[in-house]
């Protein structure tokens, strides 16, 4: 298979549906194809014959306090039986609680309470879709006082105790560093190599407070300097081009591939 | 409460409102003033992404307002009604209702009426797929019916009545219209049907012995007594020629007994 997919975008249905194109795999976020029917679902059938597929959940905030709400683990079981996707993955991170669900990829403190949530979690979603999960790293604006455990053994510590995968997101790993001054190599250092299944590469975007993780634009140099580092100590694993926020034609994303390629290639080599 | 739950709360509490992020910026690392403009632009992220699948279930809405007056009252709406659910596509049911109470919109009356009617359209897009009844065997059925024969209603079908030409406000807003832009609001009260062929949300005005006749099946009730209610409604309802289209159309599907 070829190892670099992008993620499969509403806009770019019409260009996925006309011809087969030059792109191992597709990922799509769950909720998307929530519904009962109608078109989305439609395409995802239709595409699932010419491309392996990969389900990426944004909405279960699995590190969440609050007790887990009904529902959204069944749906995402329904969409899992019929889609039957290569991968499952879902985010290392909070975003419900009080009443309402935040809709974002809230970070969690690295903290025991913490670990221990998000293992039995994961371990519980694993159990109801009866296969292993990927946990992605999220891009973080803030850091807890209170996290006490580097993130890197935190993910290593939650794939020993819950059996997860890791979706190792070296776009969030390079914000991570910018922003709050964490080390995205050493995180990578802690992970155990054969526990990455899949890596996240997206564009980011400098704004005057912050690095913000957009997904708006293509993978920065230093990005893909850090994912080489990635290839040489996980090896040649599935990887995704991102791109959420003013997508560009198909090409554009297509050629990012290409570009992902080509790393893959000289890493393999050297 | 453990202190996992208790950072959450205040983390939570700083994204709901600005005036709470003072209290949840000692939790972070770094200067206060720093943790205040990264708590912003979580705030920014969360109302953002709310905003934009508010447009989305609504573009009408969001057509007849303005896209700067649509971003106030989504943020209005996002205070009143926050999001429930981990998928987007849930977020925005209660627009309707909100906007007949708002009191920036008071000049357009039929505004809740649109946002009823699109998030019908909207829930009508992700339905389940309809399988239309054989035309032959529903002749069948309906030549044999003692009363007990029932119909249903496809999952993405619905049913609304108002006070305003709510089929024309549709058919004007869509991307593809290129007739003239003109909507008569003395027009009359309208019942409308939503209904989704195959992929593509329609909406369209029916007349009150159709209404009848959908809303009864779409109850349970025998297509016979449906019948009845339409007739009283509309003397001239023909039901033979009024099936026919909804067929073509996947309004009507075979009910849980069969036909």
């Amino acid at each position: 298979m070829d190892p670099v997919g992008v993620g499969l975008r509403a806009v770019h249905y019409e260009d996925f549906l006309a011809r087969k194109r030059d792109v191992g795999w597709l990922e799509v976020h769950s909720e998307n194809y929530f519904g009962a029917g109608g078109y989305d679902l439609h395409v995802l059938h239709r595409l699932r014959a010419d491309y392996p597929i990969s389900v990426h959940g944004v909405g279960l905030a699995l590190g969440s306090a609050a007790p887990e709400a009904g529902g959204h683990v069944a749906r995402l079981k329904r969409l899992v039986e019929a889609i039957e996707p290569m991968l499952v993955s879902e985010h290392l991170c909070w975003g419900r609680g009080f009443g309402r669900h935040f809709n974002d990829l809230l970070p969690l403190p690295y903290t025991e309470e913490a670990l221990a949530l998000m293992s039995a979690r994961v371990a519980q979603l694993q159990e109801a879709l009866g296969r292993q999960v990927l946990v992605e790293n999220v891009s973080s604006y803030l850091e807890y006082r209170a996290s006490d455990i580097p993130e890197g053994e935190f993910i290593a510590e939650l794939c020993r105790r819950s059996g997860c995968g890791v979706l190792l997101d070296v776009n969030n790993l390079y914000v991570n560093q910018l922003n709050n001054g964490s080390d995205a190599l050493a995180a990578m250092s802690a992970i155990a190599p054969g526990s990455v299944a899949e890596i996240h590469l997206a564009g980011h975007l400098v704004a005057p407070h912050c690095v913000v993780d957009t997904h708006g634009d293509r993978v920065a140099e230093p990005v893909w300097a850090l994912y080489r580092a990635a290839l040489e100590r996980f090896g040649t694993v599935p990887t995704l081009i991102e791109w959420d926020t003013d997508i560009p034609p198909l090409e554009v994303l297509l050629e990012e591939a290409r570009r992902a390629r080509e790393r893959q290639a000289e890493a393999c080599c050297v | 409460m453990s202190e996992l739950a208790a950072l959450q709360r205040d983390f939570g509490a700083a994204i709901a409102s600005r005036d709470k992020a003072a209290e949840a910026a000692p939790i972070f690392r770094g200067p206060p003033e720093a943790a205040l403009e990264r708590l912003a632009v979580y705030r920014g992220n969360v109302v953002g992404a709310c905003t934009k699948a508010l447009a989305g279930a609504y573009p009408i809405v969001a057509k007849i307002v303005g896209e700067s007056f649509f971003e106030g009252l989504a943020r209005e709406y996002l205070r009143r009604f926050p999001s429930t659910s981990g998928d987007l596509n849930e977020f925005g049911a209660q627009l309707g209702q909100f906007v007949a109470r708002f009191e920036h919109t008071r000049d357009l009356p039929y505004l809740p009426d649109v946002a009823r009617m699109e998030w019908l359209a909207h829930r009508a897009y992700f339905a389940r797929d309809a399988v239309a009844p054989d035309p032959v065997r529903l002749a069948a059925a309906l030549e044999r019916d003692d009363g007990a024969l029932r119909l249903g209603l496809a999952p993405a079908c619905a049913l609304l009545a108002s006070p305003w030409p709510l089929a024309r406000i549709w058919q004007v807003h869509q991307d593809d219209y290129e007739g003239e832009f003109s909507v008569d609001l003395e027009a009359g009260p309208e019942r409308i049907l939503i209904s989704r062929p195959r992929f593509r949300v329609l909406v369209g005005a029916i007349s009150t012995g159709a209404y009848r006749f959908l809303e009864r099946c779409g109850a349970g009730a025998p297509v016979a007594a449906a019948l009845d209610a339409a007739l009283v409604a509309e003397p001239e309802f023909d039901l033979g020629t009024a099936l026919a289209a909804w067929i073509g159309a996947g309004v009507i599907i075979e009910s849980g007994e069969g036909i």
